[in-house]
């Protein structure tokens, strides 16, 4: 009852798995990894705060988007610019301006089924999801912040190291 | 064996034949077929042995219901994974819903060593031994026999099917889905309700666990037309979704849905490609529950004999499926709806024997129809009897129950005891039910969720009248008949005789102690058969017993399901830094931290971990050793009040600290116990970089975030993750600034301009770093924190410039030593959530003109000062080879009586190479004040010694390695 079972060893163990730079989902979806950009993570108390220390519009209703800005929370807002730009620290204002640019990064999905694709680990509704909007949100364990740039084009900002698994899982869909 | 193919009729395919086998018999069957009506087909009556008696069992309903036909199907270990290891057995399958596909492999359950010849059935002849309960007064003498004789023995003989032992090598899907509304069930009210909410516009989702819709139709020719115009008329509209082969299982808060759609099952295993199973997790504007009823056995001395089985069940298989169950099948009614099936079964091409109703006032239609169809009648009878063990051969019956005792041959007997509407799910949604009499079930009453019942699962179908009964009256008393209520479990109505007369009230403790209603089938059958014999043996009406909870899942479904896409590689996400690669390539051995894998240690050559420990550690006592500390977590506090903030997380005192500096701060709960640390560093007046343990990282930043948000949220500070940010490179050894100095610009790495514990900003190799002077080992070190995606970089640029110095790569088996050899104390290793400040040797750390923190208030309760408290010391075992076991108990005299009073525990353990000898801490009560003392830790077979030292530092105890 008790004697040793022998499972077989796995072709492609968790450790395996790498980040790749473009794919195709088992829905027909295009994966593409983005380059490197400049992302800050923004605090303060209300968008006009925020956006005297930037210089830059700042968007006030959470889930707006603006130029590259993103209202995540009431006092929370992520900034996805060009490589290389710099964001005044704001230093001894009450304000919070931190360089995230090197903590994640953002996997575009681009394609017919990019909404199913989502869908398939992200408890929104995706059908219903503004073009124009985001929020931060999970990918079943993962956390994510899901960008929706046009009807099939998603843009999803994940920390680096949970980024293979997340390419992965993305690519194992399955046409519904 | 009194099944058989019907020359006609169905919705089989008859020019599909297919092949499978049944416990490795060869049988034939057609496409369409399920493997119960196909086996019946074949004259199959013995489908499985029963659960405790090993009693010969056969089909009882042609549904989910089904509690005795059982089955394990093997589809093989055919696929891209196949060889040794690799298998699809699935035990416990309920046989009437395993579709037919050519090369289909069944076998039946719980049989030794076959299913017409069970050595189990012995169980069956000494019934007497083993009512329901009988293990709470059995197995207790002697106790030595125990373990040795009556658990294997039981673990042999429990359960159904035998647990699969080979690899999976299917995989699985899962989606979320929305919808305005989701129709669950696909009969006729089901299917009216998604025609009805698709006109209104919004999205719809009609799910059915059968293979095509249609619900109880498919077994009523005449409905079927408008069964195939509906389901036509659901494919037009583009707003509606419909899942067959698709069962929700769950129905969970603000209408939430689980359900699982079968997609390859019904397929040979050669023709099935993609995912096994699809999860769907579903959440609904609203709900409509159209689950529909199942039929009720009839409670009666020998009603468990294979060939007896529901009324339905007989029905289904003669129109849906074509298949007689018997020549001369006798019915027994209580209800209006068995007579509807005997004309049914008859205008079919079954002969049917007698259709026997306990009632004298049937409907005059129903009874003028039988009898112009030529079948016999028998009012105001019941039936007492059941010949035959593997197959009915004839029946007893009598007036009454009690009357005088006539004979009637038959080879099949249907038991039509009315109708239960099922509402599990409506239950699972916490919905009130409410007793109706003329159903004698309960019916769904005021929802919680925004969900409605229609159809029969609401008790909106006309099936007809009849009676609601416990047992069928007989001329035996209740505890000498045996007369099945729960088949699956084997619980017989004296069984529920037994738990009333033996003190249960409730429905509850009745349920627990006969076991009725536990088995997977959740009591589909046998609840309120259950119900109503409590009733009768407490003299009290139904509605005063109670009923039991539902649970999900409504069906058994498998992990794989479940899992989703949690399967081998994407099982859980494994996190690597990305210096984890150069690792690897170096032939790293890694471990497991948290949902990190971590370089544990270099071996080189053939070295063991052991070897590998000790070269690492001597290398960065004597030259300098590199390790990847990018896993630590890091928050970077910005804000104006974010030094007062800290003040009133940590212990440490924080404003003082100047711009530049570091400092190592202890996190309390409001219980004032340890539960996070790390050096921390003041970067500007408002600009903090924090770091935590690795394993400590999301939860520390969610207690910050608790506090700010709900305790303090007129601070104007806020905290922001950055572990992913930075990686970080610890250069440790006396040789450290040797091997940064080349690399590093703008700073000055001087001992007079970079103290220990302080922090500089330049950059490195090119790229901005943050650079502590910080030391978890005791020698001179520096941290070098540079953003991630350039982290491989600067550990290849380090390790080349370092190979000059005899740079070593060290992971963290060799961190773990080196810390320990200077008594810093590793959170959630060295403490459990249960030490103060004090106890761990760290009254230090705690700033005592402090106004308030977290913990402050805690830490002056009377308890915590106390005498007697665990405290963390250090261990030198008397023989200085021996190594200690983390986690060992510690005791004063080896020799008292067991239980022993035990002191405490060995908290970390290694054997230091620097001092060639083993070291230890432990917590132990009263631990300082053991200073000298020789305490014992007991082992399998042994014990050893060791003396306690109240410091637990053991290598270079003036810390005079740092100032340099």
């Amino acid at each position: 009852m008790s004697e040793a079972i022998a499972i077989p060893a796995l072709a492609v163990a968790g450790t395996d798995l790498a980040l790749e730079t473009h794919a195709v989902t088992g829905t027909g979806v295009t994966l593409v990894l983005e380059e490197p950009a400049s992302r800050w993570s923004l605090r303060a108390r209300s968008a006009d705060a925020l956006a005297a220390v930037i210089g830059r519009g700042v968007p006030a209703r959470i889930g707006d988007t603006l130029d590259g800005v993103a209202c995540l929370g009431p006092d929370e807002w992520l900034a996805d610019l060009p490589a290389g730009t710099v964001l005044p620290d704001g230093a001894g204002l009450p304000v919070s301006v931190v360089d995230v640019s090197s903590r994640g990064v953002v996997i575009r999905l681009e394609g017919a089924g990019a909404v199913h694709t989502l869908a398939s680990g992200c408890p929104l509704d995706l059908e219903r999801f503004a073009v124009g909007r985001a929020t931060r949100t999970v990918f079943e364990t993962v956390e994510v912040i899901v960008w929706r740039e046009a009807a099939d084009r998603f843009r999803v900002f994940v920390w680096r190291s949970f980024a293979p698994w997340l390419w992965h899982a993305l690519k194992a869909v399955e046409r519904g | 064996m009194s099944g058989y193919r019907l020359p006609a009729g169905g919705r089989i395919d008859r020019a599909a034949p297919l092949d499978f086998t049944f416990d490795g018999r060869a049988h034939r069957g057609f496409a369409g077929d399920s493997l119960a009506s196909a086996l019946v087909a074949s004259g199959q009556m013995l489908f499985g042995r029963s659960f405790k008696y090993h009693r010969p069992r056969g089909i009882l309903g042609m549904g989910t219901e089904e509690p005795n036909a059982l089955v394990t199907v093997d589809r093989g270990g055919e696929g891209p994974n196949c060889g040794q290891g690799w298998g699809r057995r699935t035990p416990n399958l309920r046989a009437p819903s395993v579709a037919l596909y050519q090369g289909l492999a069944a076998q039946s359950q719980n049989r030794f060593p076959s299913l017409t010849f069970d050595l189990g059935a012995v169980n069956d002849r000494l019934g007497a031994f083993f009512p329901a309960g009988f293990y709470n007064k059995t197995f207790m003498w002697p106790r030595s026999a125990w373990e040795k004789l009556y658990e294997p023995a039981i673990r042999r003989m429990a359960g159904l099917g035998e647990s699969p032992t080979t690899r999976d090598p299917d995989h699985y899907d899962a989606t979320y889905a929305h919808c305005e509304v989701l129709v669950v069930g696909g009969g006729l009210a089901g299917i009216d309700a998604a025609l009805e909410a698709a006109a209104g516009g919004g999205r719809v989702i009609l799910i059915d666990e059968q293979d095509e819709l249609g619900g109880g139709a498919l077994a009523d020719q005449a409905l079927w037309g408008e069964v195939a115009d509906k389901t036509m008329a659901l494919r037009r509209p583009r707003n509606v979704t419909v899942l067959t082969r698709t069962t929700a299982f769950g129905y969970y808060h603000q209408n939430f849905v689980g359900a699982v759609e079968q997609l390859t099952d019904h397929l040979a295993p050669a023709q099935a490609q993609g995912a096994r199973e699809r999860l769907w997790r579903i959440r609904a504007g609203e709900v409509v529950l159209a689950q529909g009823a199942i039929e009720r056995p009839l409670v009666f001395d020998g009603n468990d004999v294979p060939g007896v089985m529901l009324s339905s069940a007989g029905r289904v298989l003669a129109v849906r499926y074509g298949v007689a169950v018997g020549r001369a099948v006798a019915v027994m009614a209580v209800h209006d709806s068995g007579w509807r099936d005997a004309l049914a079964l008859k205008a079919a091409g079954v002969g049917i024997a007698a259709v026997i109703d306990l009632r004298t006032d049937v409907a005059p239609d129903l009874v003028s129809a039988a009898r112009a169809a030529g079948i016999a009648v028998h009012l105001g009878h019941a039936v007492t009897g059941v010949s035959g063990r593997h197959g009915v051969s004839g029946i007893t019956f009598a007036a009454n129950g009690t009357g005088h005792a006539q004979q009637l041959a038959a080879d099949a007997l249907l038991m039509a005891g009315g109708w239960t509407p099922t509402v599990h799910l409506w239950s699972h949604a916490k919905g009130s039910l409410r007793w109706d009499d003329a159903w004698g079930a309960y019916l769904p009453d005021k929802a919680q969720e925004n969900c409605r019942a229609v159809g029969a699962g609401a008790g909106a179908w006309d099936l007809g009248a009849g009676l609601a009964l416990g047992t069928l009256p007989g001329p035996k008393p209740i505890w000498q008949t045996k007369a099945f209520v729960d088949f699956q479990n084997d619980v017989k109505a004296r069984d529920i005789d037994l738990a009333v007369r033996e003190g249960m009230r409730s429905i509850e403790h009745i349920k627990r102690y006969t076991t009725n209603g536990m088995a997977t089938d959740q009591g589909k059958t046998s609840n309120l058969n259950g119900l109503q014999i409590a009733s009768g043996s407490l003299s009290r009406p139904v509605t005063d017993i109670g009923l039991t909870t539902f649970r999900p899942p409504y069906t058994p479904q498998t992990f794989g399901a479940l899992m989703g896409h949690h399967k081998d590689a994407l099982f859980q996400p494994i996190r690597k830094t990305v210096i984890d690669g150069w690792a690897d390539d170096h032939s790293a051995v890694f471990e497991n931290v948290a949902q990190w894998r971590r370089a544990r240690y270099f071996p080189q050559g053939g070295e063991d971990m052991h070897a590998a420990v000790a070269r690492e550690c001597l290398a960065v006592r004597e030259r300098v050793g590199m390790f990847d500390a990018s896993t630590l977590g890091k928050i970077e506090v910005v804000g104006p009040d974010a030094a007062e903030f800290l003040n009133r997380m940590y212990t440490n005192p924080w404003k003082a600290l100047a711009p530049g500096r570091c400092r190592y701060g202890l996190l309390l709960r409001e219980d004032g116990f340890i539960t996070d640390d790390g050096v921390s560093a003041r970067l500007a007046p408002d600009r903090f970089h924090l770091t935590t343990t690795t394993g400590g990282a999301a939860r520390v930043l969610a207690m910050m975030e608790d506090y700010l948000q709900t305790e303090w949220s007129d601070l104007d500070v806020w905290l922001t993750s950055t572990t992913e940010q930075w990686a970080v490179i610890a250069v440790q050894g006396p040789l450290a600034r040797e091997v940064i100095a080349p690399l590093v610009e703008g700073i000055d790495l001087s001992r007079e301009a970079f103290p220990h514990m302080a922090i500089r900003e330049g950059t490195i190799c090119g790229v901005p770093t943050r650079l502590f002077r910080v030391s978890f080992t005791g020698e001179l070190g520096f941290e070098v924190n540079v953003p991630a995606q350039h982290g491989r970089m600067v550990w290849e640029a380090i390790h080349a410039a370092g190979q000059a110095h005899g740079i070593v790569p060290y992971g963290t088996e060799t961190m773990h030593v080196l810390r320990a050899e200077k008594g810093y104390v590793i959170v959630g290793q060295d403490t459990d959530g249960t030490l103060t400040p004090d106890d761990a040797g760290m009254a230090w750390a705690v700033g005592t003109k402090k106004p308030d923190f977290v913990g402050k208030r805690s830490l002056a309760r009377p308890d915590m000062t106390a005498p007697g408290r665990k405290q963390l010391v250090g261990l030198l075992t008397v023989d200085p080879q021996e190594v200690l076991e983390e986690g060992a108990q510690i005791v004063a005299d080896p020799d008292q009586p067991v239980p022993m009073t035990m002191l405490g525990h060995v908290t970390s353990s290694y054997h230091s190479a620097a001092l060639g000898r083993s070291i230890a801490m432990a917590v132990i009560a009263d631990g300082r004040a053991r200073d000298g003392q020789v305490i014992h830790v007991p082992m399998p077979g042994r014990s050893i010694r060791a003396r306690v030292v109240a410091s637990t530092v053991f290598y270079d105890q003036e810390g005079s390695r740092l100032d340099v």
